[in-house]
């Protein structure tokens, strides 16, 4: 019997008064061996939560555990030795976790783990400097723990594994549930190249109260956390906050004065957040080494013809539409679609939409 | 007395002869109808019988017989009440010897014994000219109409006195109508109304030149619906034979009044987005031609494509390949001519602002929605798709030289020319109708360009069918500068005017 998974999973038992259990009694399975009197005493017990324990005890826990397992999901509470140390003292520490893949071990503890949270629907730019900074942390050696929604999370995993690194989502549902569903690929992508996490059971529907409290153990797993694009009031800053309080160092991406889906993020440079202005720089200041060398823009640039160079030059990293560039550039449709396409084989732009285009960082 | 008289029904936009008998004889005095005849045609007898009374003729009491042949066929319309009427007056001995052979004659009368006008004149009068009669009296509003065939004496009567005395040798034959009366004087589109916009301009002409339907993608006000209409004016001008079949469409649903009697230009016809199935397709007890057979030889517009019933776009399938539509109704079946070009028209997302993420407020779940609101098969018939972006007041203020209708039209025509060579021996006649098992031979591409396309077909994630549009667009494109081979310019250009799928979205905003 997993006296862990049994106190994970008593129903009506939450947080909170798990915890008064295992601050009175140490362990799960002390907390099962105790009478209803006993449980009556400790404070924050009452009648109806000694019952539901009392009743719990009927039903077949081991049974269920095994279906668990059967389903290559992983199960680990507090109690045990490789529970990630990093959780454990956090405020509001989660008992148990379960996952997909595997959880983060002390080797990638060593090579640093970074967060890369922010907007779910963020812009063009937004999505390459995620991707991006994925890409090079991965090729760096660090891992990335992200949240696997929509936007810059979902960029931040997909840039990791492209350079083929190890990346982490904590969920705000079951591991068992992709959530949003369309990310199927991604998610299985991460529990083969890293894991997937949630502390709520298996089943569990996404809702949007548990996706703020599933953002302290984002921060908690993490060296640092990068925003890279997030509103005034995003859940981003939510994270932020959560980091703050585990004293962990918070970094953003500044933008524009004015730029909505930079708001956030200028303003907790405000506040004292590291700025990442370099990727280089960033890495450096982690200790984080290993990251090859590019070349500058104006090196880039001398690869280009003359007419890519002239509709290379008219485009910026906020996409612009086929429209823009005949207008800016003068060429007729049939030019302009060719030399568009010839950037986008050298990968110097990239399509964002249908017929919107965006230098490539 | 014995007498017989030519008229005929309309079934589709076809005309069937039906001939008109009438006897009076002794007997108990009575008024008979017979052959399989329609409420309103029954009801014919009370309108003849005071008509002619209100007309001077007296009925004499006597046994008056009327008979419709061929008996199989069942007779509706309002347009017998002249046949008979004529026929009884014969009987009775009121036209002079054989005034009434070889005569067709159409037209319903009110009680007073005016003349009304029917709909459908057009083919009826076309279809008799072809029995060969050639003479008709149709009612003095359908006169203009009637008149456009030629070969035929057409005699418009205003009552049915008149159209007596024309029989007995009065009255005098309507000219024939030259095709191009009257200047409405009305302003006409042209393309060079719509200030900058060249990307989405040029897909329209790649999109006319290859007859490929269109979709157009833009936020509210963009100008989708002025691009749209502005199509027509591009197609090449409808020759003799097309204005004649569209006329006929006209003729029958009764839209030719404002005209001038005469279809001249292409069709544009843009139905609201509540039509209904039958609106669309055509229907009714009496089967009229739905926006589908109006639009024939022109274009059909639906704007705000995601809010078309999807019963309503399915309709759209069958005629889109068959070019006709068949209605099977329990007044008989029929079928009509629907061979237009599909322009489509949508917001890029429900707020229309995607993929502007700073504006836009909708959710990719949404976004997916309301993308899904549109029938697959219907987009699988679409092969370009353009994007109309917002324009900034600098853009709209511009005022450079456009080219016009006319000058695209020119192009347009050079095109099809090409392609109507390269496809004489082949049952279709332009490249948006190339087959899929046919594409390798007209679309061929050297092994540079098909290890190219191989790349483009990874990276956006193409499908077979989105594969073979791009081909068949760069076709068009390949054609449009008369080059035999498609080069990779081509390509990349019909890459750009790809179709959306579902896929397509999930791109990064």
């Amino acid at each position: 019997m997993n006296y862990a998974y049994w106190l994970s999973n008593i129903p009506g038992i939450g947080i909170r008064s798990r915890n008064c259990l295992l601050a009175a009694a140490g362990s799960a399975e002390e907390v099962y061996r105790l009478t209803k009197q006993q449980l009556l005493a400790i404070h924050g017990i009452g009648e109806r939560q000694a019952c539901q324990i009392a009743e719990s005890k009927n039903r077949d826990y081991e049974k269920a555990f095994e279906a668990l397992e059967k389903r290559g999901i992983g199960f680990i509470s507090r109690e045990e030795r490789e529970f990630p140390d990093r959780l454990r003292n956090i405020p509001d520490a989660p008992y148990s976790l379960y996952f997909l893949g595997e959880l983060p071990g002390r080797e990638d503890m060593k090579k640093k783990l970074v967060a890369i949270v922010g907007a779910r629907r963020c812009s063009a730019y937004g999505h390459a400097v995620a991707e991006k900074l994925g890409h090079t942390l991965a090729a760096s050696g660090a891992g990335v723990v992200s949240g696997m929604a929509q936007g810059i999370d979902a960029s931040g995993h997909r840039g990791a594994l492209q350079g083929g690194g190890r990346t982490f989502a904590v969920l705000g549902s079951g591991v068992d549930i992709c959530y949003p569903a369309y990310s199927r690929e991604l998610y299985e992508e991460i529990a083969e190249h890293g894991g997937v996490i949630s502390e709520y059971p298996p089943g569990t529907q996404p809702r949007p109260g548990l996706f703020p409290a599933r953002n302290r153990i984002i921060s908690g797993l993490s060296d640092v956390v990068v925003v890279v694009e997030a509103r005034a009031r995003s859940g981003s800053l939510i994270t932020a906050d959560y980091a703050l309080e585990q004293g962990k160092d918070i970094y953003a991406v500044p933008g524009r004065l004015y730029d909505a889906l930079s708001e956030g993020c200028n303003r907790l440079i405000g506040q004292g957040a590291g700025m990442l202005f370099d990727v280089g720089e960033f890495l450096n200041e982690l200790k984080i080494y290993g990251m090859k060398h590019e070349g500058t823009e104006n090196f880039k640039k001398l690869l280009l013809e003359k007419d890519e160079n002239l509709v290379y030059s008219c485009l910026s990293l906020r996409p612009k539409s086929l429209e823009q560039v005949l207008e800016e550039t003068g060429l007729t449709v049939p030019e302009a679609a060719d030399i568009l396409a010839r950037l986008i084989r050298k990968q110097f732009i990239a399509e964002t939409a249908r017929n919107y285009y965006i230098r490539q960082i | 007395m014995y007498s017989i008289v030519s008229t005929a029904i309309i079934r589709g936009i076809r005309s069937i002869p039906i001939s008109v008998e009438a006897d009076v004889s002794d007997g108990l005095p009575m008024f008979e109808m017979v052959g399989f005849l329609a409420s309103e045609v029954k009801e014919s007898r009370e309108r003849v019988r005071t008509a002619l009374k209100n007309s001077g003729f007296m009925l004499p009491p006597k046994r008056i017989t009327v008979n419709f042949t061929p008996a199989n066929i069942r007779k509706s319309g309002s347009g017998f009440d002249l046949p008979i009427a004529l026929a009884v007056l014969a009987s009775l001995g009121h036209i002079k010897g054989d005034g009434l052979k070889a005569v067709f004659l159409i037209g319903e009368v009110g009680l007073n014994g005016r003349l009304q006008p029917v709909d459908g004149v057009l083919p009826m009068i076309a279809e008799a000219k072809e029995r060969g009669i050639g003479k008709c009296i149709v009612p003095a509003e359908n006169g203009r109409e009637a008149a456009l065939v030629s070969g035929m004496e057409v005699y418009a009567a205003g009552t049915i006195r008149e159209a007596v005395d024309i029989l007995n040798g009065a009255g005098k034959i309507l000219p024939k109508v030259p095709y191009y009366i009257e200047e409405t004087g009305k302003k006409t589109v042209d393309f060079s109304d719509i200030g900058g916009q060249k990307a989405v301009k040029r897909a329209c002409e790649v999109a006319v030149s290859g007859m490929h339907n269109l979709l157009l993608i833009g936020p509210p006000g963009a100008g989708k619906t002025m691009l749209a209409g502005r199509i027509p004016t591009i197609l090449p001008a409808p020759n003799e034979k097309e204005q004649m079949e569209i006329s006929k469409i006209y003729s029958v649903s009764g839209l030719l009044g404002g005209h001038g009697g005469w279809m001249r230009e292409r069709p544009f016809r843009a139905p609201h987005h509540t039509a209904t199935p039958q609106a669309l397709a055509g229907g009714g007890g009496m089967p009229k031609p739905g926006e589908i057979s109006l639009a024939h030889r022109g274009v059909l517009f639906l704007d705000e494509l995601p809010e078309f019933r999807k019963e309503t776009l399915e309709i759209l399938r069958e005629p889109m390949e068959e070019k006709k539509i068949s209605l099977a109704r329990l007044g008989g079946s029929c079928e009509y001519p629907a061979d237009f070009m599909l322009v489509a028209a949508m917001n890029p997302c429900k707020c229309g602002y995607y993929p502007d993420v700073r504006k836009c407020t909708c959710s990719p779940a949404a976004i997916e929605k309301y993308i899904g609101k549109i029938s697959r098969p219907l987009l699988d018939r679409i092969d370009i798709c353009a994007e109309l972006p917002q324009l900034g007041f600098g853009e709209l203020r511009k005022n450079g030289e456009e080219e016009t209708s006319a000058q695209i039209r020119a192009r347009v025509q050079r095109t099809l020319d090409i392609q109507q060579k390269r496809y004489r021996n082949e049952n279709f006649c332009c490249n948006s109708q190339i087959p899929a098992v046919r594409i390798a031979e007209f679309c061929s591409l050297d092994s540079r360009q098909e290890k190219y396309m191989e790349h483009m077909y990874e990276t956006l994630n193409l499908t077979a069918r989105s594969y073979h549009k791009i081909l068949k667009v760069a076709r068009t494109i390949a054609d449009m500068e008369q080059s035999e081979r498609i080069e990779l310019r081509h390509l990349n250009e019909a890459v750009c005017y790809r179709s959306i799928d579902k896929k397509f979205w999930e791109g990064r905003g």
